[in-house]
């Protein structure tokens, strides 16, 4: 190696690209990208719809299949005395089921693109993007059951406050998306995640309070209230919780808690898409 | 005017322990290995070229000298870990035949993906579609899913939707040869009427007859470097002599990589020395 071509290497070193730059970047690739991500999402719609004889009806019949599964085990087999407790476990199933099918699809979107990634220059961003989006197609479906079970089933449960629904669900897509990202870039180098990660979502469920009520938890730790902060260390305690009080109890959700929250879930996709941004431009010699 | 192409010592470096199928498991082994040898290689190192306006390039070189390495790194696909790359205008990459198909969706539904894949905008892509469907030519088979296709007819509409667009600057991957003796005689028409209103070109073939009948200028590639440029027949010499060597058993001797900056600085003596040799 001659001295120049030394010399050379080093004044066309390339140079990293810093913190808020990433972010502007990703941000304007989304921005022009937006409709790849429509078609991805359409995409997966179709093909979940496809080869089914119920086709679409699947999306609501879905969150009831599984609200049967759990009303038949906690409310008739453990004689709970939650009332009303269909509603009350469906206000968790609903939401639950967009964030694990996003984190399942977050997990896969990138190696199971190794083609197009290998052989076409896109962001790559717009595909974990895809997986948090199309779980919010799957969600607004199980809008649909939700009401006509407030309307023909509990209508005493039924307030004004379900129109505050759509803050929560923001809250939880920018949580979803912080999720999302991270578990698509390890994913990458690990493939262990893909394994890991129905275990962690079910014991994730199990642990928040999905099934059973916050206050239970309250009582179980009522001497140690160290516990109670801790518990909430968990977004979807908030999460569930809130979307409980505008469904099930029709009053005001906690905003406190909500905004932080909230405030975590931005502070986590932050550092999500920095670090995908950083991992990126390895996923094409990884894969 | 500026190069439409311009390639300064680029190097691309494969990190060996984080490439293939990883586990914590395996990462675990590794570190334990990690004394043992360098954790990478260069696919490619110090390769410098360029293309002027209104040139093509034919890269040329024996299985795994990194040529299709190098058209990724062109289109973007992946970052130089060393030098620096410029291209000028739009590139259009015919590395993509089929590469971004949803079997599920079908063959309209799939040109719309594959454009918004290659980032086309969607007015363009809708005003390009009678076009992309007659020259593939799939009759009714157009809005059925593309599970159904036929892998022949699978990859002419990826050629269609590949070629739909005009690029400045084209990098073509050995995609000549697509589908039955009809859609082949077609498409290589179509191809060479892309290459003459493509601003640049840059041609990885094995077929020595394209790079000497298309292209201007040649580079050889052989482990990741440079070892011959000019023009293409002189090149192409190199390269066949060295095949022939190899192909008869025999290892040719090792070509000082070429690091000089610019096809203009090393002509066609380079390669003649060389042959010689």
């Amino acid at each position: 190696m001659t001295q120049t071509s030394e010399a050379i290497r080093d004044a066309y070193r390339p140079v990293r690209p810093g913190f808020l730059e990433t972010l502007r970047d990703t941000a304007s690739e989304i921005a022009t990208r937006r409709r790849l991500i429509l078609y991805l999402v359409r995409a997966d719609l179709k093909k979940r719809g496809a080869d089914t004889v119920l086709g679409n009806v699947w999306w609501i019949l879905d969150p009831l299949l599984t609200m049967l599964v759990y009303v038949l085990l906690i409310s008739i087999i453990l004689r709970t005395d939650i009332p009303a407790y269909p509603l009350f476990v469906f206000c968790a199933i609903l939401p639950w089921k967009w964030f694990s099918s996003s984190v399942a699809d977050a997990v896969t979107c990138i190696t199971t693109r190794e083609r197009i990634i290998k052989q076409v220059n896109f962001p790559k961003v717009v595909l974990p993007m895809a997986a948090a989006a199309g779980g919010v197609a799957s969600f607004t479906f199980g809008l649909i059951p939700l009401f006509a079970m407030l309307v023909l089933l509990y209508r005493d449960h039924l307030t004004i406050w379900v129109l505050a629904l759509p803050a929560v669900a923001l809250v939880q897509f920018v949580f979803t998306l912080g999720v999302a990202l991270l578990a698509a870039a390890i994913t990458v180098f690990y493939r262990d995640v893909g394994n890991v990660a129905g275990h962690v979502l079910r014991i994730w469920f199990y642990l928040s309070p999905a099934l059973y009520g916050a206050d239970q938890i309250a009582r179980l730790t009522a001497g140690q209230p160290a516990i109670g902060v801790v518990y909430h260390l968990n977004p979807f305690a908030t999460l569930f919780e809130s979307y409980r009080d505008l469904i099930y109890d029709g009053h005001a959700p906690d905003w406190l808690a909500l905004g932080l929250v909230l405030l975590a879930s931005f502070l986590l996709l932050v550092v999500a898409t920095v670090v995908f941004r950083r991992l990126e431009p390895a996923f094409a010699k990884v894969i | 005017m500026a190069d439409a192409i311009d390639v300064r010592t680029l190097g691309v470096r494969y990190n060996l322990r984080l490439t293939r199928k990883n586990t914590v498991r395996e990462s675990f082994k590794n570190l334990a290995r990690r004394r043992e040898g360098p954790g990478h290689f260069w696919a490619l190192r110090d390769v410098s070229f360029r293309v002027p306006p209104g040139e093509s390039l034919a890269v040329i070189g024996p299985n795994g000298a990194g040529k299709s390495t190098l058209l990724q790194v062109l289109a973007g696909i992946l970052l130089p870990d060393e030098g620096a790359i410029e291209v000028n205008g739009r590139i259009s990459s015919l590395l993509t035949l089929g590469a971004g198909f949803d079997a599920e969706l079908s063959g309209r539904d799939n040109i719309l993906l594959a454009g918004a894949f290659m980032g086309i905008p969607h007015a363009d892509m809708v005003a390009r579609m009678p076009g992309i469907i007659d020259f593939a030519d799939l009759g009714q088979f157009i809005d059925a899913p593309i599970k159904t296709y036929s892998s022949g007819m699978n990859a002419r509409l990826g050629f269609s939707i590949a070629t739909a667009v005009e690029p400045d600057v084209l990098l073509l991957d050995e995609v000549l040869g697509t589908g039955d003796a009809t859609f082949r005689a077609k498409s290589q028409a179509r191809v060479v009427e892309l290459m003459k209103a493509a601003r640049a070109i840059v041609l990885v073939t094995h077929d020595m007859s394209w790079a000497r009948e298309f292209c201007n200028h040649a580079i050889l590639l052989e482990g990741g470097n440079v070892v011959a440029a000019g023009e293409p027949d002189d090149v192409v010499l190199v390269h066949e002599e060295r095949s022939e060597i190899r192909r008869a058993g025999g290892q040719p001797d090792r070509l000082p990589p070429i690091v000089d900056r610019g096809l203009e600085a090393v002509g066609s003596a380079r390669g003649g020395a060389a042959a010689a040799s």
